[in-house]
Formats: structure tokens, C-alpha cells, sequence
């Protein structure tokens, strides 16, 4: 449903947008992961046609952004960083506006307000002018605004940013019942998010697609490069020596513990092979005295730092 | 079609929610009440011209009032990028939000014809001459708006747009003075025909002529044009 290929946006001499490209199918909701000023909003900007691409091309149900602009508009709903709110207005005739631009008949006008309403839990609030509610009313009316004429194409930057956990919970929600049926990409700096609604997750920082995967895959993918940590009572050499020489241990890191004298704690980078650690703790423990041995699961938050961090060698997976 | 409908009546409800659609009327109807007291009573006759002289001043005046926050307004609250996504062609935003203005002008208009009862009562104006004037001066007035609004595609500030509208309109209206200080024909005649306030001395003095209706339009049809280009190269 969205398809963005070689996606680039430069400003003078900075690339905000460098090169990227994915795609998102129909029934899929898409995490878009960075950290602020990654690209996000630049990269969906495009998408949307707000924001014509330095070079590369969006295409949304198969129509090009830019020739046939009107085309995509039909089909997608967005929600900005900012909600694109008249304050003004009450939220009735608001989302009335909107919905009568997105050509929803005159006749299924009160019905879906009613709709996105009960699904953004605005019904407390359809009377209010927009001035009067909350942060959190007025990101939950900029989604009830994207849903409405029921798009395709959902693009939402940030829906959470502003809410309380409970609003939080509601929108991620609304966002996985919407996503079963329709393409969805959402941006987000919360990791733990993209682990609860995504089925893919594409880390995006400086302008440059870093991965793009299952959460799941994305894990499985750090595990090739998975560490071990261990503490242990031994002369630094000989057991540099003896670590090195294990099959699957590929990089070491030893330095004194802070707490007890003598005693080293050990960052070993292992590959994905299992039994490396047995084989590890079988080394150590034969000749000295190993205190602790562990293996770290990757979790999704040190994944997204590690690739924002320190891109992989050998570049995107994309 | 529906798009530029429910773009218009946004528009216009935006009009009536802030004070502005009523401070414009009001200053309008005020002071055209003024000058036409002033015209009318003074010199004892029965016409318009003078007080139509008046308005077209007033007016200028008061169109970045009323065209300064048409699009500023819409950037800096962030709901441009709504209207640019939604299935919303430029020329549609544009014409919507155009034909709000237009009405709040209209409306002013109207509001002067309680002038013309005492004229009726106590005189026998010209009526083509009064008709004539009323229609150079929406034609003047939309000309006007449609510059207005081009200023305001082309910058978020509300005040940045209102102050360039009035030195342009002020411009327009007092390029044809700079006749008097030229020798060449041709610019002479080009000053004649760029002044906004030569082409209304026509219609006041009760001459629809062709010339001066299609400058109007142009001119609101060459603005027109041109913010919904930039809205479509802004993208």
C-alpha cells in the first residue's frame, strides 16, 4: 500500500531524508523507530505530498505522490506532529469539515462521526470548542480526524506524544483494530510501543534506514553479535589467553570489578552458535573462579540504541 | 465542487467565530456613515460619488483586515498541512477561502445601501450612476481580496501579510498620481492603467466600460492563480 523507494530530502548540505526505502502492505502496521530529528516526519511528509522528495518516489495504493496527487490524498489519513486542529471550532464541526472534504456522503455524516468518535473516546466532548480540551483531546481528535472516510493509508506521526498511559493504551488500541485491515505506519521514539503494536519495525536515524524487521527478527538479527558477561578471579593474560582461544568468541573486553579486588569482569562478543557459553564457563571454572556468568537477551531498547549508536557493519538491511 | 463548498463555509463560520467579520462591518458601515453625512449634507446633493470615493479609501483599509489571516493563520496553527492532504486541490483551498472574503465584502457592501433611503426620500439620485458605483466597488473590492490573499499564502505572520497588502494596495491605488510627473506617453498611460482608483473613477461617474471591469478580474485572477501556484510549489 505504501511504497517509498530511494527516498531523499536535503537541505543544503544536510540529508534529512537519505536513501530510504520500504514498503508497507495492506493489513501490516509499521513502526517507524528514531530518535527526534531522525527523519520521521520528513520521510512521512513526503509520503503524504506535503513535501516534494529532493529525488526517489512515494507511491500509495500504486499512485505516484507527485503526479497523481489527488489520487493518493483519497487514500491516505494523517495525522501531523503537531494535531491540525481549528481551535475555534467545536469538535462536531470539525470533524464534520473534515469529513465533508473527504467526500464522505452527506447521508453517512452523522455515522461516522459517530464512529471515530467512540473509537478515539471523544463523546464527552463533541460539543467543546477545540481551544477548550486537553493535549490529549486534541491529539485523540487529529486521530478521529486521520480515521475518518476510512482510508487506506494511515500515516501517524507520534499519536501518543501528549497522552496519559491510559490514553495511551486506548490509541494503541484504536491504531492495532485499525491496522488489521488497512496499511499503517506510525512514527514513535518509544521502543516498548513498537513491540506491542508492529508487526515490522524500521529503525530510521540521521536520515538513513538502519534496519527494517520484525521485532523479533530485529532481535534475532543482534544475537548473531550476542554477548556474554562474566566475572571472575583470574590473572588478566593467561585469561585473555584462554578465552580467545574458544571457538565462537570473537571480541573481549576485560577490565578490573569494581567491587572486589582481584577480581574481572569480562564483556565476551560470542556468535549465534549455542554451547559457546558451556563452553565458556567449562574454560574458566576448570582453572579458576568464576563468579558470575551471563548471556544478555537483546531487548528491543538496546537494539534500537545499538543501531542508532553504531550502525552494523555491512550496512542496512533493508 | 463540495470541497470548495465546505472550504467556503468553514471559511465563513471563521468569519463570524472572531470578532473580525464584525469589526470590518462595523468600521465599514461607521465610516461610510460618516462621509456620506458629510458628502450628502454639506454640499446638498443627491449622489454618491464622493461617499463611493470614500469607501474605496476605507476599503483599503480594511482588506488586510479581512485577507491577512486566510492562510497565515492556517500555518502557524498547523492546519495547512490538513488542508494540503486532505483531497483538496490548491485551486479549490484558494477559491474557498477567496469567495469567504468575497462574502464578508459583500455583506459590507449591502450594509451601505441604508444610505441610499434618505437619498430616495429627500432627492432624485441617479440610479444607474449608484449602480454603476456599487459595482466598481465589489469589482475594486475583490481585486483587492485576491491581493490580499496572495500575501498571505506567502508568509505565516498575520501582521507581516496585513502590512504588505496595504503598502501594495496603497501603491495601486496612488500609482496613477505619478501621471502628473511624466513626460512619456507610455508610462503615463501605463500609471493610468494600474491605478485601482483611475478604473473606480469610471464606475463612480456611472461608465461600466469593459476596460475597467476586465482589469479588476484580471488582476483578481492573476493573484488567484498565483497563490494557487505557490501552494502547489510549496508542497
Amino acid at each position: 500500500m505504501i511504497e517509498v523507494s530511494h527516498l531523499v530530502k536535503s537541505y543544503r548540505d544536510l540529508k534529512a531524508v537519505n536513501d530510504v526505502t520500504f514498503k508497507v502492505e495492506k493489513g501490516e502496521i509499521v513502526g517507524f523507530l528514531g530518535p527526534n530529528g531522525a527523519g520521521k516526519t520528513t520521510t512521512m511528509r513526503m509520503i503524504t505530498g506535503v513535501l516534494p522528495p529532493t529525488s526517489g518516489s512515494a507511491k500509495v495504493a500504486g499512485f505516484d505522490v507527485f503526479e497523481q496527487p489527488m489520487e493518493v490524498k483519497k487514500r491516505i489519513g494523517y495525522l501531523p506532529e503537531t494535531p491540525p486542529v481549528y481551535t475555534d471550532m467545536t469538535v462536531r464541526a470539525y470533524l464534520r469539515f473534515v469529513a465533508r472534504v473527504k467526500g464522505v456522503p452527506r447521508s453517512a455524516i452523522a455515522a461516522e462521526l459517530e464512529r471515530v468518535t467512540t473509537a478515539c473516546r471523544l463523546e464527552a466532548v463533541v460539543r467543546q470548542e477545540i481551544f477548550k480540551l486537553s493535549k490529549g483531546y486534541r491529539q485523540r481528535l487529529g486521530l478521529a480526524q486521520a480515521l475518518l472516510g476510512n482510508p487506506e493509508v494511515l500515516l501517524l506521526d507520534e499519536p501518543t506524544a501528549g497522552l496519559d498511559p491510559g490514553q495511551i493504551q486506548e490509541t494503541r488500541e484504536v491504531i492495532r483494530g485499525f491496522g488489521r485491515d488497512h496499511a499503517v505506519l506510525f512514527s514513535t521514539h518509544i521502543v516498548a510501543e513498537v513491540t506491542l503494536i508492529c508487526r515490522r519495525v524500521a529503525i530510521i536515524d540521521h536520515g538513513r534506514l538502519l534496519a527494517i524487521d520484525s521485532p523479533s527478527g530485529l532481535q534475532r538479527a543482534v544475537e548473531q553479535t550476542n554477548r556474554v558477561t562474566l566475572q571472575v578471579t583470574a590473572p588478566t593474560q593467561a585469561l585473555r589467553e584462554q578465552l580467545l582461544s574458544i571457538d565462537g568468541v570473537t571480541a573481549l573486553d576485560i577490565r578490573p570489578s569494581p567491587s572486589e579486588r582481584g577480581m574481572l569482569t569480562v564483556d565476551c562478543q560470542v556468535d549465534a552458535r549455542n554451547g559457546v557459553e558451556a563452553a565458556i564457563a567449562r574454560a574458566v571454572a576448570g582453572r579458576w573462579d568464576l563468579h558470575r556468568l551471563e548471556r544478555q537477551q537483546p531487548t528491543l531498547e538496546n537494539i534500537f540504541l545499538m543501531y542508532v549508536t553504531a550502525p552494523p557493519a555491512g550496512g542496512r538491511r533493508a | 465542487m463540495s470541497g470548495t463548498l465546505a472550504v467556503y463555509q468553514k471559511e465563513l463560520a471563521t468569519y463570524f467565530r472572531s470578532p473580525i467579520a464584525y469589526y470590518v462591518v462595523a468600521v465599514f458601515l461607521l465610516g461610510t456613515g460618516y462621509f456620506f453625512l458629510y458628502n450628502v449634507f454639506l454640499t446638498g446633493e443627491t449622489t454618491m460619488a464622493g461617499t463611493f470615493q470614500n469607501m474605496g479609501i476605507l476599503l483599503l483599509t480594511l482588506v488586510p483586515v479581512i485577507s491577512m489571516r486566510l492562510f497565515s493563520a492556517e500555518y502557524s496553527a498547523g492546519t495547512a498541512e490538513l488542508l494540503l492532504t486532505l483531497p483538496l486541490s490548491p485551486w479549490q483551498i484558494v477559491l474557498g477561502k477567496y469567495l469567504g472574503a468575497v462574502t464578508i465584502l459583500t455583506l459590507m457592501t449591502a450594509g451601505t445601501l441604508v444610505d441610499l433611503v434618505p437619498l430616495y426620500l429627500f432627492g432624485t439620485p441617479e440610479t444607474t450612476t449608484i449602480l454603476a458605483g456599487y459595482i466598481g466597488f465589489v469589482l475594486l473590492g475583490m481585486a483587492c481580496l485576491a491581493v490580499g490573499q496572495l500575501f498571505s499564502t506567502l508568509t505565516h505572520n498575520q501582521i507581516v501579510a496585513a502590512l504588505i497588502t496595504a503598502a501594495v494596495l496603497l501603491g495601486f491605488w496612488f500609482v496613477g498620481h505619478l501621471q502628473s510627473f511624466q513626460r512619456s506617453e507610455e508610462l503615463r498611460g501605463l500609471f493610468g492603467y494600474l491605478s485601482f482608483a483611475l478604473h473606480f473613477v469610471d464606475f463612480i461617474q456611472g461608465l461600466v466600460r469593459t476596460e475597467a471591469v476586465v482589469f479588476y478580474l484580471v488582476v483578481a485572477a492573476i493573484t488567484l492563480t498565483l497563490s494557487a501556484a505557490y501552494l502547489a510549489w510549496r508542497r
